[in-house]
């Protein structure tokens, strides 16, 4: 048995399919007793302590330039900035994605709809409000690394499943109630979370899970709301006692 | 350009400048544009029915794309690339501008609402700022006309802050969404109305342009023509006369002025080449932005205007207002998990509430001059980088949170109409120069306690209307925390305004300055007030009724 080879070769790669997702992550879930080449980080045993640790990586500035102020919208641009992830922290995004973002019915896991490829895209863009959510995400990826090795000996894309979970459990209710140690990583971690269900929802699939019914033409008047829909505020109107209130339509339609 | 000879030369191309190029080549007047920004078409670069994922970054906004990826704007924003304009201290002033033909009308909100009797005659009512040196009654023909072109939607609702068009004028409105009709009735039993907006989006075809097919954002741009953007309509329509030749990438610098006062011509710089140009014209039009015009005007100086063109008065510069904006939201619990439907509509509001606040003004219930209005931020919007909801935990339960979420928050947009103060006004920075070599300007705002009262009002009212939702509004911020940064409502007006005297005013009620009388001005620096409705269609209204005198003045052998 070679887990290590296992382990490196899975690869989180744009475009995947969701038979091949599935079977990386069967691959992963079974992966366990893994031994690594990779430690903890940087002075990652000297700054445990009560508030936990916290990676102390040294990143470099993105310098590449943005899109300018006359992109291309009609034909948008592809690739509009290098990106900066490595594969090992692509492989992480792709794990930790679809934990935020399974498999559902018919709806897609958010490797199947190419999220890290969004994630990677966003961390590596220029602009002020993503260079902030960079230094957030890669000190939270290497957060949850190191906390992978310190509780499992083994990254936590090696981790069992469970295993995965209990970390995630941790840290994935982030609120004034969590323990110290892992407010930091909580707060990092609601913000890679928002990031996914962003890239997840508004892909056509996500918006088709939401329930995002626009974006297609109608010939003539708009329709507005269905019958339920009127049925539903109806009820509304009932309950909060607003129903005499209810806004006539001062033009016969 | 040698066999075009143009009488009538008009700086810019938005709501002013288009529509006084076309009300002027329609009357037979040959007019030569200048834009500042490169030519731009809708029907090409508007990018329709594009989705958020197929954007960098999902379509957020940045430094580059102000309002996101799609926005319409090109090389524009607050920031213009090599353009910069400079803050006094403790001045936070932001100043959109945009470098393309059509100018703003390309991303506008479409809001169209005519100023009232009230909003032309507010000093004579309350004391403050000054009155229009015309009534509603002389504006209220050339609205209809301005309206049955651009094509507004909407209806006459009869409230006393909305007066009624002409029959026959408005389109009809889209019917209202569900989180509107909600707001509908938790407003009305507050006496509050919510009635239809209007807007300046087409849902019968007119001329070239489509109706609406109620898809894709209007900020994006308009390739069918249905949303009122002057490059798929106005300039178009005046080119058609065989009346109208543009420059496009053409930065006026100054207006050129003879010792007897008249105006000769203008001086620009060509981006492309950056060389200085000089063109001459019998009648030159200033339509670049109330802060741009003035600016050109104040960059205009002779031994005869040591303080710039068209100011013996003093006043260019003076009077800067934006609208009071301030933002009020919530998740209403009754709205969540609703039955989904297509809730983009026209994609602007649908519904919204005018400003009540008339007779409790006649009272002297209020504590605060003039009056708001609401704008209704709800809706299934199209998902985007941004998601709402708890968003505990991970996976499949974290999902149906967000789910349950989608479409159940509402917020009030409050804007409102600011008063002018001495604190508030533009000038020339001497020392700070854009890439063109063109002095540029420099802001001092500030807001009174007139617009702080107006805004504390908003959000208690903002706040009642969405309790009687059953929503949990917290303490509500201060109306200094709360109330938004000056030109950040992006509505400026006022530095070149009008008025009945050549002492207190720049122009005369048809925009031609008191100084020189073949020189106009005909976008909102003419406004004497701010109302709180979007100043747009007025703008238009205005050049379109100024553009006829002059025509007239041209045929009568006075201009």
């Amino acid at each position: 048995m070679h887990n290590e080879d296992r382990v490196d070769s899975y690869k989180y790669i744009s475009g995947m399919t969701r038979r091949e997702s599935l079977k990386w992550l069967g691959l992963l879930a079974a992966g366990s007793a893994v031994s690594l080449s990779a430690g903890c980080s940087k002075a990652l045993e000297e700054t445990i302590s009560d508030k936990g640790h916290w990676p102390d990586l040294d990143l470099q500035p993105i310098t590449a330039k943005g899109y300018g102020t006359d992109p291309n919208m009609v034909m948008p641009p592809q690739s509009p900035w290098p990106l900066t992830l490595t594969q090992a922290q692509l492989n992480l995004v792709a794990v930790l994605a679809d934990h935020i973002v399974p498999s559902e019915g018919n709806n897609p896991s958010a490797t199947e709809v190419n999220v890290p490829s969004v994630i990677d895209e966003w961390v590596s863009s220029p602009y002020n409000g993503q260079q902030k959510d960079r230094v957030t995400i890669l000190h939270g990826l290497a957060w949850i690394d190191d906390e992978a090795v310190l509780r499992y000996k083994a990254p936590f894309v090696a981790l069992k499943k469970e295993q995965q979970t209990a970390i995630l459990n941790d840290i994935a209710y982030f609120d004034n109630e969590t323990p110290p140690q892992f407010q930091r990583i909580g707060n990092a971690f609601l913000r890679f979370k928002n990031l996914v269900l962003g890239a997840y929802f508004c892909t056509p699939q996500g918006c088709k899970d939401i329930g995002y019914l626009g974006n297609v033409p109608i010939a003539g008047d708009y329709p507005g709301p269905t019958d339920e829909a009127r049925a539903h505020l109806d009820s509304i109107l009932a309950e909060l006692g607003l129903t005499e209130y209810a806004y006539q339509d001062s033009v016969a339609s | 350009m040698s066999t075009f000879d143009h009488k009538v030369l008009v700086v810019g191309s938005g709501a002013g400048g288009a529509m006084a190029a076309y009300t002027l080549t329609k009357l037979g007047h040959k007019v030569l544009l200048l834009e500042a920004g490169r030519d731009y078409d809708p029907k090409k670069e508007s990018p329709m029915f594009r989705r958020n994922n197929e954007a960098p970054l999902m379509g957020a906004g940045n430094k580059d794309k102000n309002f996101g990826f799609y926005d319409a704007t090109i090389d524009g924003g607050w920031q213009v690339p090599d353009e910069p304009y400079t803050n006094a201290k403790g001045t936070d002033f932001y100043w959109w501008r945009a470098r393309m033909l059509g100018g703003r009308t390309n991303h506008w909100g479409r809001y169209s609402l005519r100023f009232s009797e009230h909003d032309f005659k507010g000093k004579s009512q309350d004391g403050n700022g000054a009155d229009w040196p015309f009534s509603y009654d002389d504006i209220a023909p050339w609205y209809d006309i301005t309206e049955e072109l651009v094509g507004i939607c909407g209806t006459n609702t009869g409230l006393d802050d909305m007066p009624p068009s002409a029959p026959g004028v408005l389109q009809p409105p889209p019917t209202p969404r569900i989180p509107e009709l909600l707001i509908a009735a938790s407003a009305k039993k507050l006496g509050i109305a919510a009635v239809p907006m209007h807007r300046a989006v087409l849902t019968r075809p007119r001329d070239d342009r489509m109706a609406c097919f109620y898809a894709t954002p209007c900020g994006h741009g308009c390739s069918i023509g249905a949303a009122f953007q002057t490059t798929t309509s106005l300039l178009p329509m005046a080119k058609a006369t065989g009346n109208l030749e543009i420059i496009t990438d053409a930065m006026v610098k100054s207006v050129a002025v003879n010792d007897d006062g008249k105006v000769t011509g203008v001086t620009y710089i060509d981006k492309q080449t950056v060389t200085e140009k000089t063109l001459t014209a019998d009648i030159v039009i200033l339509a670049a932005s109330a802060c741009e015009s003035a600016r050109i005007l104040l960059n205009s100086k002779h031994a005869k205007h040591p303080k710039g063109l068209a100011n013996s008065s003093g006043q260019v510069g003076r009077n800067l207002m934006d609208s009071t904006g301030a933002w009020l939201g919530a998740q209403i619990p009754a709205l969540k998990g609703r039955p989904r439907y297509n809730e983009d509509g026209h994609t602007g509001n649908h519904l919204f509430i005018p400003w009540w606040g008339h007779k409790a003004h006649a009272k002297g219930e209020l504590d605060f001059p003039r009056g708001y209005h609401f704008e209704i931020s709800s809706g299934f919007n199209q998902p985007g980088s941004g998601v709402s909801g708890d968003k505990r935990g991970y996976g499949i339960a974290l999902k149906q949170q967000v789910r349950d979420a989608y479409g159940s928050y509402v917020g009030f947009a409050l804007r409102g109409e600011m008063l002018p103060n001495d604190d508030t006004y533009m000038e020339i920075d001497e020392s700070v120069k854009d890439k063109w070599g063109i002095p540029v300007s420099k802001f001092h705002f500030k807001w009174s306690d007139r617009e702080l009262k107006q805004i504390e009002h908003g959000l208690k009212t903002a706040k009642q209307i969405l309790e009687n939702m059953g929503a949990t509004i917290g303490e509500l911020p201060t109306a200094e925390k709360a109330i938004s940064k000056g030109g950040e409502i992006i509505h400026e007006v006022g530095t070149t305004r009008m008025g009945s005297s050549a002492k207190d005013s720049v122009t005369n009620q048809w925009g031609q300055t008191w100084d020189c009388d073949n020189l106009f001005v005909m976008d909102a620096g003419v406004f004497p007030s701010n109302p709180h409705k979007n100043c747009t269609l007025t703008i238009m209204t205005l050049a379109m009724r100024n553009s006829t005198w002059i025509a007239k003045q041209i045929e009568q052998g006075a201009l």
